[in-house]
């Protein structure tokens, strides 16, 4: 998402699955499961083609049909959890931010009665291998629709479809994340750590490898931290992150001023 | 129905302070928001509305109890520092603008989570409005913040209306601004001042998420209805005065939804309407106006036809040979005829239809259109005889009286186009 | 002077394309023979990109048509390779020298599956063809205007094609380059092969190319370079916008939609 200039649009699809979780959760009743991740996958495609539609046919600014689409998705999601609080065990606070705290006791229990342990650790194994097939896949195609989507089109390869399948993943990772971090921190999750590990290097493998070291760093510390200062684990990760992150930008920045005195800061070849 | 008439002869003083002061930070939070607009920098509203919230738990913290003036402040510097670290972010790393932006703007609303928790676990029972922050209740906005927040916004909007030059320059042509001895980047401080006290006011009503909406609609939709700032701005003003009027009544009906939500769903549908039905840019206009444009097309073409019928030597038309011509298509070949007989171009007798003079001259101006830019794109553009039909066909509808003179003039008033078809004119004798 | 060929490689017909609301290249009309290096010249904003972009599929067209090797665009695109100008990517994106050229053997390669040896040979192979086999491994963020200019003939060369389009391919670029870029390209019109450039000066394509097509907003002149390079075509393809088609284009531009369109 980040190298494809899309994190905003990443943002946006956070905020924007929120309604279709509310109707999953309302739809399945207790029982949370595959409706809301149906729900949200839908959410997903429908914001990204309400986007392209303000974009494209009703010819609105792009940063315009972004904010727009994602601010009345995400209030309708908000409505509907007042609306149906009777049937919908969410709450507000639990959407932003989610309550890790909570899983550890939400067991699978099968019918047999045997308790396999979190329900989400599973979630979030089938998230991962879900999305790693999915870049391991289409490792070149989205390496290249990503760098010259132009050539991309010209050889013949699908980037409509390749973008419209990413945004899935995008809303399905929001999904799984939705009950541990909540919908506005995935955010965090989604961009920091790459954007911290474009800092460090310009190699794509290093990049992806540093990008889940990151992730993994700022899980762990986050949710000690959290527990230290007994504080949102989800909010404590975040700010890890963003130590993380500002940091680095400072670091690889100042460096060259100090060493090398009249040396102008790092800007991309003009050319 | 008695709750609409108590709430809106503003009965009671509270809900008349709280319907100026939506109406204030609603006008303030779209004029800021409409100039990010035209800056193409929309989203970076959104960042700094949730870059705000670790100030306002700060300030409260510091100040133990929801003290406006602690809260503000505490949220200014927490903006300013979001918005300082942006652009500094820009100048010395590679990172992409969206990436920046998304970055700082999730870093911060983290902090301010942890900041909210904490105060959350600390029992301080004052902490319950703090909520309102996250999701808006502008109900809850009490005669003293109004001072201050309405105070704000009424400084907000007095400091676009004035320098109104200085910001349109900001934002259309920054680098012309500083070429001409304006202090843009002085300018440009002020813009985002402004934008953060926005936001720190505009959050009362409607939270930190949804902020975005407040700034980035009213602009985008009021674009719809005007190409000039000056309208623009009031319209958009409008817009979300009166959004924010409308969610704060469903709060005022309903107590226990927040406002935010709300207001974004009337400014929500203030904008795809006029995305829709705006005259001239909107979806549906444009719609209608091809509409249009085809019915009158298909009445140029019906009188070329019955014009290139008088020149091959026909002189009766037929109604049912005219339907003929245009398979398929007879109710729309009716409806076209009747047209250009109310409009006195065409006459209809025992099932005959013929020119009237106004209609055979506008026949032949039609004919005549489409043979001269036949006739150019032959001579000018070296384009093969069987190849300019297509684009006259399209063009003949379009090419306005000066056109007509300007071809007619480079052509030299020629006798005949690349089909060795003659050009009729008005004085000509079939 | 607009010369046709029998059995052209590529063939425009009475092509009219749009963009973002207004014409700009009206009722094209041409074919070119294999094996020729053609340079396409004409002012700002005469239409040569839209021309490529148009025949590559990248803009839709509003009139007429396009065939390749006789055929339509989606049946032969592995037999065409398209450089587009420098500018249209991001050079900041993590990827080296080699990634980048690799990117043209993926056309052949297909969905899903992963580039192997063959397809690095392939690379390396380009590689040396432009000289830029030392820096196989280099970040492309780090080359200089030139050198980015090779690497994307590099990958275009990677697709192995028959017909090369490329978009102003000596735009910024450094002496030694252009002229190693030049010689590569002639190399390849010996080979059978058929290349064309949209260019930005009429002195260098006196020398570079056999045939020159010339627009501006419609086709001034296409056939071989001595016929087509006279002193009345070149003022009509350099001497200021046709006025009453720019009359025109701004009438259509006005309206909400575009009446060209069907």
């Amino acid at each position: 998402m980040m190298l494809r200039k899309m994190s905003m649009t990443g943002d946006a699809i956070s905020h924007a699955v929120l309604p279709g979780i509310v109707i999953g959760f309302f739809v399945s009743g207790s029982q949370r499961g595959l409706e809301v991740i149906i729900g949200a996958g839908i959410l997903g495609i429908l914001a990204t083609l309400i986007i392209d539609w303000l974009k494209n046919k009703a010819k609105v600014q792009l940063d315009a049909s972004i904010g727009i689409t994602f601010t009345l998705l995400f209030a309708i999601g908000i409505i509907l959890i007042n609306m149906l609080a009777y049937k919908v065990d969410l709450d507000q606070e639990c959407v932003l931010y989610g309550e890790i705290a909570y899983l550890p006791i939400d067991l699978w229990i099968t019918d047999a009665g045997f308790s396999m342990g979190p329900r989400i650790t599973y979630l979030a194994v089938l998230n991962l291998v879900l999305v790693s097939a999915f870049i391991f896949l289409l490792y070149k195609e989205l390496n290249l629709t990503s760098f010259d989507e132009n050539f991309g089109l010209v050889i013949g390869l699908p980037a409509g479809a390749i973008n419209l399948a990413l945004m899935s993943m995008v809303s399905y990772t929001t999904v799984s994340s939705f009950e541990a971090v909540g919908a506005i921190l995935v955010v965090a999750l989604l961009v920091v750590p790459p954007a911290t590990a474009f800092l460090w290097t310009k190699k794509l493998t290093s990049l992806i490898k540093l990008t889940c070291a990151l992730g993994i760093f700022i899980a762990i510390t986050g949710y000690y931290m959290a527990y230290l200062v007994d504080s949102s684990i989800a909010g404590m990760m975040v700010a890890v992150g963003g130590i993380v992150f500002l940091g680095s930008a400072f670091v690889k920045s100042i460096k060259p001023n100090w060493i090398f005195g009249t040396s102008t800061s790092i800007k991309p070849l003009e050319n | 129905m008695s709750d609409f008439v108590y709430f809106f002869t503003f009965q009671d003083s509270s809900i008349a302070f709280v319907v100026i002061g939506i109406t204030l930070l609603g006008i303030g939070s779209a004029y800021v928001g409409t100039y990010s607009f035209l800056d193409k920098k929309a989203l970076l509203g959104d960042a700094i509305s949730h870059a705000v919230l670790p100030g306002i738990c700060l300030g409260f913290m510091l100040a133990g109890e929801k003290n406006p003036i602690y809260i503000v402040t505490g949220a200014f510097l927490s903006g300013a520092l979001a918005t300082f670290l942006t652009s500094w972010l820009k100048s010395n790393t590679r990172l992409s603008d969206d990436a920046i932006i998304a970055s700082i703007l999730s870093i911060f609303f983290g902090f301010g989570v942890v900041l909210l928790t904490v105060i959350q676990k600390s029992g301080n029972p004052e902490m319950a409005g703090l909520n309102q922050f996250i999701f808006g209740n502008a109900i809850a906005i009490l005669e003293e913040d109004l001072y201050i927040y309405g105070g704000l916004a009424i400084l907000i909007i007095i400091t676009l209306t004035a320098f109104r030059k200085e910001f349109s320059m900001l934002v259309f042509n920054a680098d012309f601004g500083k070429s001409i001895g304006y202090p843009m980047g002085a300018i440009r401080l002020v813009f985002n001042v402004l934008m953060i006290l926005a936001v720190v006011i505009g959050i009362q009503a409607i939270g930190v998420v949804l902020m975005a909406a407040l700034l980035i609609a009213p602009g985008a939709a009021a674009r719809f209805w005007t190409d000039k700032l000056g309208k623009l701005l009031l319209i958009a003003g409008a817009f979300s005065a009166v959004s924010g009027i409308l969610g704060t009544y469903v709060s005022f009906v309903i107590p226990q939804m927040p406002t935010g939500p709300w207001v974004v769903v009337f400014l929500s549908l203030f904008a795809f309407a006029s995305f829709l039905f705006a005259p001239k840019k909107g979806v549906l206009s444009r719609f209608i106006a091809r509409r249009y444009y085809l019915k009158k097309t298909h009445q140029d073409h019906l009188l070329k036809l019955i014009y290139h019928g008088l020149e091959s030597g026909k002189n009766s038309f037929p109604i049912e040979e005219i339907y003929e011509s245009f398979p398929y298509r007879k109710r729309q070949t009716k409806h076209t005829i009747d047209e250009l007989l109310k409009t006195d171009l065409l006459t209809l007798n025992q099932g005959l239809i013929d020119f009237t003079s106004k209609g055979k001259s506008e026949a032949k101006r039609i004919v005549r259109l489409h043979r001269l830019w036949e006739l150019y794109l032959n001579e000018y553009m070296n384009i093969a005889p069987d190849h300019v039909h297509d684009s006259a066909e399209k063009l003949e509808h379009i090419l306005t009286p000066e056109l007509e003179a300007l071809l007619e003039n480079r052509l030299n008033y020629p006798k005949l186009d690349p089909h060795q078809e003659a050009i009729p004119r008005d004085n000509d004798e079939l | 002077m607009i010369i046709n060929v029998d059995s052209p490689v590529l063939e425009i017909h009475d092509l009219t394309v749009s963009y973002d609301q207004s014409p700009v290249l009206w009722n094209v009309d041409l074919s070119l023979p294999a094996g020729k290096l053609i340079g396409i010249l004409g002012p700002n904003g005469a239409g040569k990109s839209t021309l490529i972009k148009a025949v590559m599929g990248l803009i839709p067209i509003t009139g007429g048509y396009v065939k390749l090797f006789d055929r339509e665009l989606n049946e032969v695109r592995s037999r065409i390779s398209y450089v587009p100008q420098r500018e249209s990517v991001d050079w900041n994106f993590p990827a080296s020298v080699l990634d980048v050229v690799m990117m043209g053997t993926y056309g052949k390669l297909g969905l899903f599956r992963r580039p192997g040896k063959k397809e690095k040979k392939i690379a390396m192979d380009c590689l040396e063809k432009v000289g830029m086999q030392a820096f196989v491994d280099r970040q492309i963020s780090e080359l200089s205007g030139g050198q980015q200019q090779r690497v994307f003939i590099a990958r275009a060369l990677a697709q192995e094609a028959d017909l090369y389009l490329m978009d102003e391919p000596f735009a910024g670029v450094d002496m030694a380059t252009e002229t190693a870029i030049f010689q590569l390209l002639q190399e390849m019109t010996a080979a059978g092969k058929t290349v064309i450039v949209v260019h930005h000066d009429i002195h260098s394509a006196m020398n570079y190319f056999d045939w020159i097509i010339m627009l501006n907003l419609h086709l001034v002149a296409s056939g071989p370079k001595a016929q087509v390079v006279t002193e009345e075509l070149l003022r009509k393809t350099y001497g200021g916008k046709l006025n009453l088609l720019t009359k025109v284009t701004d009438i259509i531009r006005q309206k909400d939609f575009n009446p060209l369109k069907s």
